[in-house]
C-alpha cells in the first residue's frame, strides 16, 4: 500500500512541478529507519520522493526560514510541500500569522499512521547494520545484523504520535493515500504525559526538570527545528540588547531559555514534536509546550493550527475578555 | 552615572513604620549612588530645593525619590529635576508609602522592603536614557457624541469659546432622555422649558454642525488629530428641504407605527416628527412601518409635501470630519422590567415604567398630560410606585444604585397629587437616597405635604384582581405583610449603559466596566478624562447621573477641551514604544494586539515591511512589548533591560 501511495505521490508531483517553484518532500537517508528532507526543482529527482512512517521531519518550517520573510515577488510560483497531519497544523498556524499566504503553497496532504522514533528502535535492537525496516500492521519489522525483529508499533512510535488526534491534514490541495484513524480522541490520551507529571508532588516535578534541563547544552536545535520559532538569528536567547540571557553555563539560563521558548509558543504550538525529536540530549522539551497547549485548550478552548481564518487568543486584544 | 537618593518621611506616613534614615544610609552602598538623604516632606518646596541643591553640589545625573505613589508626585519631581538641568526622565520613584508603610506595621520588615524597592529603582535608573518630546499641531475642532443634555452643555460651552463643534446624535432629534421628561426635580420646573432654549442654541450656533440620525462609523488618529467617519442614516426625507410643516405626518395612512418617543404608549405615523419642540424639526420615515418602503402602493407623503423633500431612494451616507478632541456623552438606557416575572414581566398594561409615566404626565405626551391608565383610559385613584427595579439587585445583574430613581419617584408622586388631588400614592422603597442639594427636603415634602405613603420594603408580587392590580409586599419597619390594590403601578426602572456602548468604546479605544459604563481615567482626580488622550466623558455614559451632575460634567469636559485647545501644539509623551528595525522580524503581532491601533506597517526600500509606532497614539501600555518575540519593540521608559535589572536586584 505504501508503494501505491508513493507512485501516486510521484505522479501528482510530476504533474504539478512545472507550475511550482520547487517541491519539498522526504527522501531515503543513510539507513532505512530515517529519511531526510529533499528540495526538488529537477523532475529527474521526483522518483526519490518517499513517504511513510520514517518521514518524521516537519517540513513546514522550511517555508519561513529567512529569506522567506523578505518580500516575495508578485509573480513567484507556489512551493509544493508534503505534510502529515501535524505538519499541516504548523502550516495553518503560519498562514494564520501571515508568514505565508495560502496561495504560495501547494499542499500534498499525507494521512499519517504514526512516525517511528529511531532512538526507541536503537534502544531495542541497536542501529548497526540495519538492512531493511517496514511497518506491517501493528509491527515494525527490522532486518538488522542478520536477525529479523518484530516490535510492537506502540513501543517505537514517537511520543507525540501516541496521543495524536489529527493524523490527517487539516488543509491540502491533494490527498495522497487513504484517510487515517486518530489514535486519540480525548484530552486525557493526548495529554497523558503532562497529567502523569502534574500528578507528582511539586518537589519531584522540580527535580525532574532540573535533571532533564541540566543536560541542555543550549545548541538551540529545538528552536531551529521549530516551524513556529520565526525569530531565528534575532532570537533573544542570543541578543545582547535586550539582555535576557547571558552565555553563562548554568541551570537558571537553561531554564529561562526553555521557558521563553515555550511562552513564545503559547497558543501557537501545534505539538508537532520537532523540538523534542531533534534534541541531541534526549530532553522531553515538547512536554513543556504540551502543558501550555493543555492550558490553552482548557482555559480558552483553543487548539493551534486548526482554522486558517482563526486568530490565536494571545494575538488579539479583547477588552471584554472574561477568561483571563 | 552619579545618582542621588532622597527618602521621604512623609511626616509620619512613612517614617512611622519605616526607618527612612537607614534606607538612605543603605542606599549609599548601591552602585552609582553618590548621595543619599532623608527629608521630612520631599514634595514640599524646601524638599524640592534640597534635590535641586544636591544635583548641583554633587553633580548628580539621575535622581531616585523614595516616597508615595508616582501617580501622586512623579510630575512634581520630574519638574524639579528638570529645573535643575537634568532630563525629566532621568528620575525614578520608589513607592514606599502605598506599597510599604501603609500596608504593614513591622518596622524591620518594612525598612527592608523599602531598601529593596530603592535598590530596584536605582538599578532601573542606571539604564535610563534622556527622553525628549516632540510637538504635534492641534486641530481645534471638537466632536461631541450624543446630543443629550450633557452633550449639549459641552457643545455649547465650547462653541461659546469660539471653537468649531461637530455633534453626532443617533436619534433623529437632540435632547436625549431629558426631552422626554415632564418636570425635573427638585424644583419641578418644566423639562422642555429649560432644555428647549439650549436645543435651539445648538441648531442656531453657526459653529456647531449637527448630524442627527447619525452614528459613528469609525475613528482613527490621536489627540489633536482624529479622523471621524460618520454614518448619516437614511431618513428618506431631504432635511435640506424639509420645513417641518408636518403635513406628511397628518396624511400618512400608516397609523400604527411604533411611538418610540412616547415609550410605546401611543401610536405614531410612519413619517413623523417625534415631538413639537424637536431639534432638528425635520420629519423622518420609519422604514419598518412605511407602506411605500415595504412594497405597497402609497407615497402619500411625497405627494403632499409642499417642498418635495421625501426621497424613498435615500441611502445611508458617510461623511468624514477632522477633529482634535472628542467628548463622549452617549447617555444611558433604562432597565427593561420584563426581567421581573413577579412584576408581570411587562404583560400587564397598567404596570408601567417610570419613563412611561413621565410621558403620561407630559402635556405633549400620548394623553395630553391627563393622567390615565393605559389599559382602559380611566383616571387612576390608587397609584403604587416601586423603587429599585433593576437597581441594587444582583439577581438581575444590576448591583449598583441608579441614583436618580428615589428622586424621580418623589417627583412623580408629587405631580400625581397635583394632577389628581383625590388620588393616593404609595411608594415601596429599599432606602431613600437623596443626597443632592435640596433633595432630601424634596422627598420630605412628598411625604409630609403631599401625603405620599412611603412603605419600606420589597414588593414580592403584582397580580391582577378585577380591573385593578394587587401589589403584595413586606413593610419591614412594621414587620407585616402589606397588600395594596392599585389602579396603576409605576416601576422605577434603573439606569443601564446605553445600547451599543461597548462597540463605540472599541471604536474610541476607551475602556468600560462590566456594566458597559465608560471608565474615567481616575475616579477622583481625573473624572472626565479617559485613558485615551483627547477623549473625554460627560454625563451618564460614565455612570448613572442626574441632570445637574450631567450638565456639570458636560461643562467639565468642555473645560478640559478648552485647555487642550488653548495650545497650538501638544507635546507628545516620549514614554512610548519604539521599534528596533534591525531586530524586528516583521511578524506583525504587535499590530494585531495593540489596543490603541498605534502600530502600523512601514515599508522600507526593497519592499521589506517593519512595524512602526505612532508615538502620539501609543499609550505606553506595553502589550506589544510583551507579545514581540524578539523584543524588538521596547517601551522607552520600561525597557526589558530596565525591568531585568530590577528583577535581578530583587532576586540577588
Amino acid at each position: 500500500m505504501l508503494e501505491t501511495d508513493r507512485i501516486q505521490l510521484h505522479k501528482l508531483v510530476e504533474e504539478a512541478l512545472p507550475e511550482l517553484d520547487m517541491m519539498i518532500g522526504w527522501t531515503e537517508s543513510c539507513d532505512p529507519l530515517q529519511t531526510t528532507p529533499v528540495f526538488i526543482r529537477d523532475a529527474k529527482l521526483i522518483s526519490k520522493l518517499t513517504l511513510g512512517p520514517f518521514c518524521s521531519q516537519n517540513l513546514a518550517g522550511y517555508l519561513v526560514k529567512p529569506p522567506a520573510l523578505e518580500s516575495v515577488p508578485k509573480d513567484a510560483k507556489p512551493i509544493g510541500i508534503c505534510v502529515k497531519g501535524c505538519d499541516s497544523r504548523s502550516l495553518v498556524a503560519l498562514i494564520q500569522e501571515k508568514f505565508i499566504s495560502r496561495d504560495r503553497v501547494r499542499i500534498f496532504g499525507i494521512p499519517c499512521r504514526g512516525t517511528i522514533d529511531w532512538r526507541k528502535v536503537a534502544q531495542r535492537v541497536g542501529l548497526s547494520d540495519v538492512k531493511s525496516a517496514t511497518v506491517e500492521d501493528d509491527f515494525l519489522v527490522i532486518d538488522a545484523s542478520g536477525t529479523t525483529h518484530r516490535i510492537g508499533l506502540e513501543d517505537v512510535l514517537a511520543r507525540k504520535c501516541l496521543g495524536c488526534r489529527y493524523p490527517n491534514p487539516i488543509i491540502q490541495d491533494v490527498l495522497v493515500g487513504q484517510v487515517a484513524t486518530p489514535r486519540s480522541s480525548s484530552l486525557e490520551t493526548t495529554y497523558r504525559d503532562v497529567d502523569a507529571l502534574d500528578n507528582k508532588p511539586i518537589e519531584e516535578r522540580l527535580a525532574f526538570w532540573q535533571s532533564e534541563l541540566d543536560r541542555c547544552i543550549r545548541c538551540y536545535a529545538c528552536r531551529n527545528a521549530c516551524p513556529l520559532c520565526v525569530c531565528q538569528d534575532k532570537c533573544i536567547a542570543e541578543t545582547r540588547e535586550p539582555r535576557w540571557l547571558t552565555q553563562r553555563v548554568g541551570l537558571p539560563e537553561k531554564f529561562l531559555f526553555h521557558f521563553i521558548h515555550a511562552m513564545h509558543l503559547a497558543g501557537r504550538c501545534t505539538g508537532c514534536g520537532e523540538c523534542e525529536r531533534v534534541c541531541p540530549m534526549d530532553i522531553p522539551v515538547t512536554l513543556i509546550k504540551e502543558k501550555l497547549n493543555k492550558i490553552m485548550e482548557e482555559m480558552l478552548g483553543y487548539s493551534a493550527g486548526l482554522d486558517p481564518d482563526g486568530v490565536p487568543p494571545l494575538l488579539t486584544f479583547n477588552p471584554g475578555e472574561t477568561e483571563i | 552615572m552619579r545618582i542621588g537618593v532622597f527618602v521621604c518621611n512623609c511626616g509620619t506616613n512613612i517614617a512611622g513604620t519605616v526607618d527612612t534614615k537607614r534606607v538612605a544610609s543603605e542606599a549609599l552602598s548601591f552602585a552609582d549612588v553618590v548621595y543619599a538623604t532623608n527629608y521630612m516632606y520631599t514634595c514640599s518646596e524646601p524638599g524640592q530645593q534640597e534635590i535641586q541643591r544636591a544635583i548641583g553640589e554633587h553633580g548628580l545625573q539621575g535622581v531616585v525619590v523614595a516616597a508615595c505613589s508616582p501617580r501622586m508626585h512623579e510630575p512634581t519631581f520630574r519638574r524639579a529635576v528638570e529645573k535643575a538641568g537634568l532630563n525629566r526622565y532621568m528620575f525614578e520613584m520608589a513607592n514606599i508609602r502605598e506599597h510599604v508603610s501603609w500596608i504593614g506595621n513591622d518596622r524591620e520588615a518594612n525598612t527592608q522592603k523599602a531598601i529593596d524597592l530603592v535598590r530596584m529603582a536605582v538599578a532601573k535608573l542606571r539604564f535610563n536614557n534622556p527622553l525628549f518630546s516632540s510637538k504635534m499641531p492641534v486641530n481645534k475642532r471638537l466632536l461631541v457624541i450624543g446630543g443629550g443634555v450633557a452633550g449639549i452643555q459641552a457643545a455649547l460651552d465650547c462653541a461659546d469659546g469660539g471653537m468649531d463643534v461637530v455633534m453626532v446624535e443617533r436619534k433623529q432629534y437632540i435632547g436625549g432622555k431629558m426631552a422626554k421628561l415632564d418636570k425635573t426635580f427638585p424644583t419641578i420646573d418644566c423639562s422642555s422649558c429649560i432644555l428647549g432654549p439650549k436645543m435651539v442654541d445648538v441648531s442656531q450656533k453657526e459653529n456647531i454642525t449637527l448630524y442627527a440620525a447619525s452614528e459613528i462609523e469609525s475613528i482613527s488618529g490621536y489627540i489633536g488629530n482624529f479622523t471621524v467617519q460618520i454614518r448619516k442614516k437614511a431618513t428618506y426625507v431631504n432635511w435640506e428641504a424639509c420645513t417641518g410643516c408636518g403635513l406628511c405626518t397628518e396624511k400618512c395612512p400608516s397609523k400604527k407605527a411604533a411611538d418610540y418617543f412616547n415609550e410605546g404608549l401611543g401610536a405614531a405615523r410612519a413619517i413623523n416628527i417625534p415631538f413639537p419642540q424637536a431639534i432638528p424639526k425635520k420629519a423622518a420615515i420609519d422604514a419598518q412601518f412605511c407602506r411605500q418602503l415595504n412594497g405597497k402602493k402609497c407615497g402619500v407623503c411625497a405627494k403632499v409635501c409642499p417642498v418635495q423633500a421625501v426621497d424613498f431612494e435615500m441611502k445611508d451616507s458617510i461623511v468624514t470630519e477632522q477633529v482634535g478632541a472628542i467628548i463622549v456623552a452617549t447617555g444611558y438606557d433604562l432597565f427593561d422590567h420584563s426581567a421581573y416575572g413577579e412584576y408581570g414581566a411587562g404583560r400587564y398594561p397598567d404596570v408601567i415604567s417610570g419613563i412611561q409615566y413621565e410621558r403620561i404626565l407630559s402635556a405633549s405626551g400620548p394623553y395630553g398630560g391627563h393622567i390615565r391608565r393605559p389599559s382602559d383610559g380611566k383616571e387612576p385613584k390608587d397609584i403604587v410606585f416601586i423603587s429599585c427595579v433593576g437597581s441594587r439587585d444582583a439577581s438581575v445583574g444590576r448591583p449598583y444604585c441608579s441614583g436618580i430613581c428615589c428622586m424621580y419617584i418623589a417627583k412623580q408622586a408629587i405631580l400625581t397629587r397635583d394632577h389628581l388631588p383625590e388620588s393616593n400614592s404609595y411608594v415601596f422603597y429599599m432606602d431613600i437616597r437623596s443626597p443632592g442639594k435640596n433633595y432630601d427636603e424634596f422627598v420630605r415634602r412628598a411625604q409630609e405635604e403631599y401625603g405620599v405613603q412611603y412603605i419600606r420594603g420589597r414588593v414580592g408580587k403584582i397580580y391582577p384582581r378585577g380591573d385593578r392590580m394587587v401589589v403584595q409586599g413586606a413593610d419591614t419597619l412594621l414587620g407585616v405583610q402589606v397588600e395594596v390594590e392599585a389602579d396603576l403601578v409605576v416601576l422605577a426602572t434603573g439606569v443601564e449603559s446605553s445600547a451599543g456602548a461597548g462597540e463605540l468604546a472599541e471604536k474610541l479605544r476607551i475602556s468600560y466596566d462590566q456594566y458597559g459604563f465608560y471608565m474615567e481615567s481616575h475616579p477622583k482626580l481625573r473624572p472626565v478624562e479617559t485613558n485615551t488622550a483627547g477623549v473625554y466623558l460627560a454625563g451618564a455614559c460614565q455612570g448613572p447621573k442626574d441632570i445637574p451632575s450631567s450638565v456639570a460634567q458636560g461643562s467639565a469636559a468642555a473645560s478640559k477641551v478648552q485647555s487642550l485647545f488653548a495650545h497650538d501644539t501638544i507635546e507628545t509623551n516620549p514614554q512610548v514604544a519604539l521599534v528596533n528595525e534591525r531586530t524586528c522580524i516583521s511578524c506583525g503581532k504587535c499590530i494585531q494586539v495593540c489596543p490603541f491601533g498605534a502600530i502600523q506597517w512601514k515599508e522600507l526600500r526593497g519592499g521589506i515591511k517593519k512595524a512602526e509606532v505612532l508615538p502620539t497614539v501609543c499609550q505606553g501600555c506595553g502589550v506589544c512589548n510583551a507579545t514581540c518575540p524578539p523584543k524588538a519593540i521596547q517601551l522607552q521608559h520600561a525597557t526589558d533591560n530596565q525591568i531585568l535589572a530590577e528583577v535581578n536586584e530583587l532576586c540577588a
